[in-house]
This record gives C-alpha cells, sequence and structure tokens, in this order.
C-alpha cells in the first residue's frame, strides 16, 4: 500500500494531464497514473520504423485552454511548444466534384465562397455575422464552467448575450445551418463539422456548426506532433510535485463511506490519496472502477442512458515521396443528407458506411522531422461513423480491407501512384482504441455529444455521487476534442482547489 | 361546456398531428431522439 499522494488522476489523457499539472502547480502532491506506455492518450505519437504518427487527434483549434494552461503554470507557452499555423486550414473535395481551399483568414474565405457559390454570398455573410462572435468566444466559453443551472445563470449574469448561444443549442446543427445555407457544398462542410464534434447533423448541437467559423481563428499542428500537447504541458510542470508513473493500470477505485479513497492497481497495489481524478470514459469510471453495487439506483441509471460516442478509425501511411497536396489537412465532404443517411441508414444498422466522409492529414508538411529526410507521413480517418461491432463482421478481419480501402480512395483522389511509395501501413479500428486506450468501444468522443448530453447534462467534473471523486476528459463538460478535454482539466482542478485549496 | 372541452382538445390533437407531419423527417428525427432523453435528464443532472 502507498499513501504518499493528495490527488491520483487516472489516466494521461489531455484532461488528466491538465488537471494534474494545474493541481501539482497549487501544491497538491500529484500522482498521475497511466496505463499505457506514453502520454496523450488520443492527443499522442507513436514511431514505426522511423515515422512518428499522430494516433488520434491531428490538429489544435481554440488555442485559449492551452494557453491558459501554461498561464496558469506561470510559463510561457513558446518556451515549451510551437504550435505551426496550418494555412489554408484546408482543402475540400465536395460529393459534386468542386474543389478549393479555405485561407485561415475569413475574409479571404468569404472571397472564396462568393466565387464558388455566388448565390449565396448573402446566406453565408449572414451565417458568418451569427456565428461570428460565438466562433471568436469559444475558447472563453469552453472555459467556463457550466454544470448546474447556477454556473449557467452565472455565466448568462457575466455576459447576457451568452443567452442567445442557448438559444441556437434548441435546434440542430443541421436546422441552424439550413436557416443561412442553401448551396450544398457549403452545407456539406459545415455537416462534416458536426461529425467532427461527433454527431451526424440532424442530432448535432445547433452551434457546432460554426466550428467552421472558428477555425479561422487559427488551426494549429505542434512541432513534433500531438504528443507536444501532453508533454510540453508535463514539462511545464516538471519542478512542482508531479509524478507520472506509466504502465500503471487502474483496476478499482477505492471507497470508504461513500468517498473515494485512492486505487487499486492491476497488479495489487493499493495507492491511498484524499482525491481521485478520474480521465477515463465516465460510465467505466462510474460502472467498472467503482462499480454498480456502489451506486444508488438512480446514479446507475444515469449514467447507463448515456450512448457511448461513435468511433474513428485511422490508417497511417509512410511514404518515400511528397504527396500532391495543397494543403496540411484534405476534407471530403458528403452531403447533408448523405451525412445523415450513413447515420440512420449504415451506422445505427451496425453497417460499415461507404467511405464519403474522410479527413488526410499531411503533417511533414508542417514538420518534416516526423519522418526520415524526403519522406511523408499521411493519416486518414474514416470521418464517417463506424459501428463498434460491424454486422457479421470483426474489426480484426477488417482490418486489412480497411487499410487497402483508404489507400484506393488516395490513388483515386490524391496520388494515382501512391502505392509504390507506401513504406508503412499502420491501421487502428475501434478494436485497436479500446484495446491500446481502455476507451469502450473505441468511443474517443467519449460520451455521444447533443443538447441532452452537453454541459450540465453530461457526467459533473465533480461527482456528486462519489465525494472526492472529480472526473476529467471526453465525457465531460462540453465533450471531446483537444481544447475541451483540456479545458475539462483546468475546470476538474478548480473545483478541487476550490473544495480544498 | 362538456362537448366543448372535448372538441376543443379533438383540435388540439389533430393540430399537433398536421403539424408533426408538416415537419422536415430530420426535424422529427431530432425531436425524437431528444424526446427519449428527457425521462434521464433530472438523473443526467445529478451525476
Ligand atoms: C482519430 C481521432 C481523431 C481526432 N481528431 C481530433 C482533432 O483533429 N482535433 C481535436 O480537437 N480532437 C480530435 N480528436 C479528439 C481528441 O483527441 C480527444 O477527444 C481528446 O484527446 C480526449 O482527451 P481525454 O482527456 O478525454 O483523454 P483520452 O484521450 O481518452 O485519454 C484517456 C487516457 O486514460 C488512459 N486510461 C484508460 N483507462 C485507464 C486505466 N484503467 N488506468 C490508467 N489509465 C487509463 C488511457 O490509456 C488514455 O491515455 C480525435 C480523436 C481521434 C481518436
Amino acid at each position: 500500500m502507498v499513501s504518499d499522494y493528495q490527488v491520483v488522476v487516472i489516466g494521461a489523457g489531455l484532461g488528466g494531464v491538465a488537471s494534474a499539472a494545474l493541481l501539482a502547480k497549487n501544491g497538491f502532491k500529484t500522482l498521475l497514473l497511466e496505463q499505457s506506455d506514453t502520454v496523450g492518450g488520443c492527443c499522442s505519437t507513436f514511431e514505426n520504423q522511423g515515422y512518428r504518427f499522430d494516433t488520434g487527434a491531428t490538429m489544435v483549434m481554440i488555442r485559449e485552454p492551452l494557453e491558459a494552461i501554461f498561464r496558469r503554470l506561470g510559463k510561457e507557452m513558446g518556451d515549451f511548444l510551437k504550435l505551426i499555423p496550418c494555412d489554408p486550414i484546408y482543402a475540400v473535395r465536395a460529393f459534386d466534384g468542386t474543389r478549393f481551399a479555405v485561407p485561415a483568414d475569413l475574409d479571404q474565405a468569404s472571397e472564396m465562397i462568393a466565387s464558388i457559390a455566388p448565390e449565396e454570398s448573402n446566406g453565408w455573410k449572414e451565417f458568418a455575422r451569427a456565428g461570428r462572435e460565438l466562433a471568436l468566444r469559444l475558447g472563453e466559453i469552453i472555459g467556463t464552467p457550466a454544470n448546474s443551472v447556477s454556473e449557467v445563470l452565472r455565466m448568462q449574469l457575466r455576459s447576457p448575450e451568452t443567452f442567445r448561444y442557448l438559444l441556437l443549442s434548441l435546434r440542430s446543427a443541421q436546422g441552424l445551418t439550413l436557416r443561412y445555407l442553401r448551396n450544398p457544398v457549403l452545407q456539406s462542410i459545415v455537416a462534416f463539422q458536426s461529425y467532427f464534434a461527433g454527431a451526424p447533423p440532424e442530432l448535432g448541437l445547433g452551434p457546432s456548426c460554426f466550428l467552421v467559423l472558428s477555425e479561422h481563428q487559427g488551426v494549429y499542428y505542434p512541432r513534433g506532433g500531438m504528443i507536444s500537447v501532453p508533454a510540453s504541458i508535463l514539462k511545464a510542470a516538471e519542478e512542482f510535485n508531479l509524478e507520472v508513473a506509466l504502465e500503471r493500470k487502474v483496476e478499482r477505485i477505492l471507497l470508504e463511506g461513500g468517498r473515494a479513497r485512492g486505487v487499486l492497481l492491476e497488479d495489487g497495489t493499493e495507492i491511498i490519496a484524499d482525491i481521485v481524478v478520474s480521465n477515463v470514459n465516465a460510465k467505466v469510471t462510474y460502472l467498472k472502477m467503482i462499480g454498480p453495487e456502489n451506486l444508488p439506483r438512480w446514479a446507475v441509471k444515469a449514467i447507463s442512458s448515456y450512448q457511448l460516442a461513435m468511433a474513428y478509425p485511422m490508417v497511417y501511411l509512410g511514404l518515400d515521396a511528397e504527396p500532391p497536396l495543397e494543403a496540411h489537412h484534405l476534407i471530403s465532404t458528403a452531403s447533408m443528407e448523405r451525412s445523415n443517411q450513413v447515420w440512420n441508414e449504415y451506422y445505427k444498422l451496425g453497417l460499415i458506411p461507404p467511405g464519403d466522409n474522410w479527413m488526410l492529414s499531411w503533417p511533414t508538411e508542417s514538420d518534416p522531422s516526423l519522418a526520415p529526410e524526403g519522406h511523408h507521413i499521411l493519416s486518414f480517418a474514416w470521418r464517417g461513423p463506424a459501428p463498434y461491432a460491424p454486422l457479421g463482421e470483426n474489426w480484426d478481419r477488417l482490418r486489412e480491407s480497411l487499410g487497402d480501402g483508404a489507400i484506393r480512395v488516395l490513388e483515386r483522389e490524391v496520388m494515382p501512384d501512391i502505392r509504390k511509395h507506401i513504406e508503412v501501413v499502420e491501421v487502428s479500428t475501434p478494436l485497436d482504441f479500446e484495446r491500446r486506450l481502455l476507451c469502450p468501444q473505441g468511443a474517443v468522443y467519449g460520451l455521444f455529444f447533443d443538447l441532452f448530453s452537453a454541459a450540465m447534462f453530461r457526467p459533473h467534473p465533480r461527482s456528486r455521487v462519489v465525494r472526492n471523486l472529480y472526473l476529467a476528459g471526453a465525457s465531460t463538460c462540453l465533450g471531446g476534442g483537444v481544447p475541451t478535454a483540456l479545458a475539462s482539466g483546468i475546470i476538474a482542478s478548480d473545483y478541487i482547489i476550490r473544495d480544498y485549496g | 361546456m362538456k362537448k366543448s372541452r372535448k372538441l376543443m382538445a379533438l383540435a388540439a390533437l389533430a393540430g399537433s398531428v398536421a403539424l408533426w407531419f408538416s415537419l422536415s423527417e430530420s426535424t422529427r428525427r431530432y425531436i425524437v431522439h431528444l424526446g427519449k432523453q428527457v425521462p434521464y435528464l433530472p438523473y443526467r443532472y445529478f451525476i
């Protein structure tokens, strides 16, 4: 038994890393436990034959939470992390064959949109007017706790204009998009963003359609790969009371009189602490690590009622040549109707949708040091939803065809002779994500995200069922994504500092 | 009095049905999707 810590954080994903670093800075003796051999969870980087591939997340947008963490650590972000801007933010291959690249500057982007959809220039202006302010303030909104009625009210009192965003949230992403945009290509880009936030356009939270505007605040790639985000935070917190232990899997959260009092590791070690922070999926935290037998019936009902987020299979390629791309990111978009159809007629029935929604990242465009000299990396993410249990199939059997399917798409759309240049192929199926990161069903965005499973209807970062237990990560606050997961870590640490500091 | 109340209830029902079918399929799916979660909201709020 080890009993030397005030705080034990389970999982070194972004939420876990952010909360551990901030708690350590605030004088809490903190232990960060990670079951895998590296930090970052979905925001990490691994090496294969000299290529450094990003596990999941491929870009950083909405920098505020990241900047806030360094500020609170009393450090200059630039001394630890170099964010390289991506401009154009992405190139688009729309479902009807339209191709264009979206410049980072919003005014230039509006001009470009006017040239591809002249009939839409007014609608786009209206859309940009409606969403620009929200897009500008997204960083602040993400970082403000809205986990109870009183917190939401406080937010409204502090900035009354946020009430408008609450009203917008009553509509679906599709409903809000159709209010402004008629052009199917523009609609398809917005629909793509909805999946980015984890839901099809007809079910997604209305304001998520404005993500398309917040990207104009800047999309960045961290030098050294996505792992640089968590690694730089930990480096900045090195001098504080923080210990990081890799390859330490937590089996159970120990309880005493309804309070968390530490954790039990897979190897049988008990670590006693005053406070436990879980960065693990909230369903796993409550139903496996605590167990339904230790929870009131209503709490089991609550946590069981959440649907897990969908999975995103990835195909990573190492090439011995430069791909002919015009931007760091390339997205292929299906029409809005098609994006809903793949959800209703494929995903929900356990069928693998045809891959019309996908995103290609070219990290070596921003940071050539990620591959041997003259070599390049492409990461292909199927952005259409992938069922965890494909009907009559198994992801282990499908692995090869998943990789081959991505290569065929790239042959057709990007580089006809790509096969000749491939040196390394790696595939991450939903099962692989589950095995490597222990995220149930490969649900890298934690829980499904919509109006009734966001903010105060998502599991609270300060558990209301188990005292001394706090949660951070994609299952809490405003859901999955690099900025939201980081912000959840800030919010969880703020609650702890307020409760115990 | 009783009859007029019944008529009003019937009219309201007919209006709601007409309104429901005037909505797009997507909007209907959105409402059903949210509606199914409503019973859990009080529990979710307290977890
Ligand atoms: C393919 C893909 C693409 C994405 N693209 C983007 C993008 O471009 N931009 C963006 O903003 N977001 C993107 N995301 C989402 C973003 O990466 C995640 O939402 C975010 O990183 C999740 O952070 P988290 O704090 O929830 O922790 P997680 O990443 O879920 O990490 C949890 C950690 O806990 C550890 N753990 C689990 N169980 C245990 C246990 N029992 N004991 C100890 N440790 C445990 C895991 O190993 C893991 O390291 C993407 C995700 C994926 C998978």
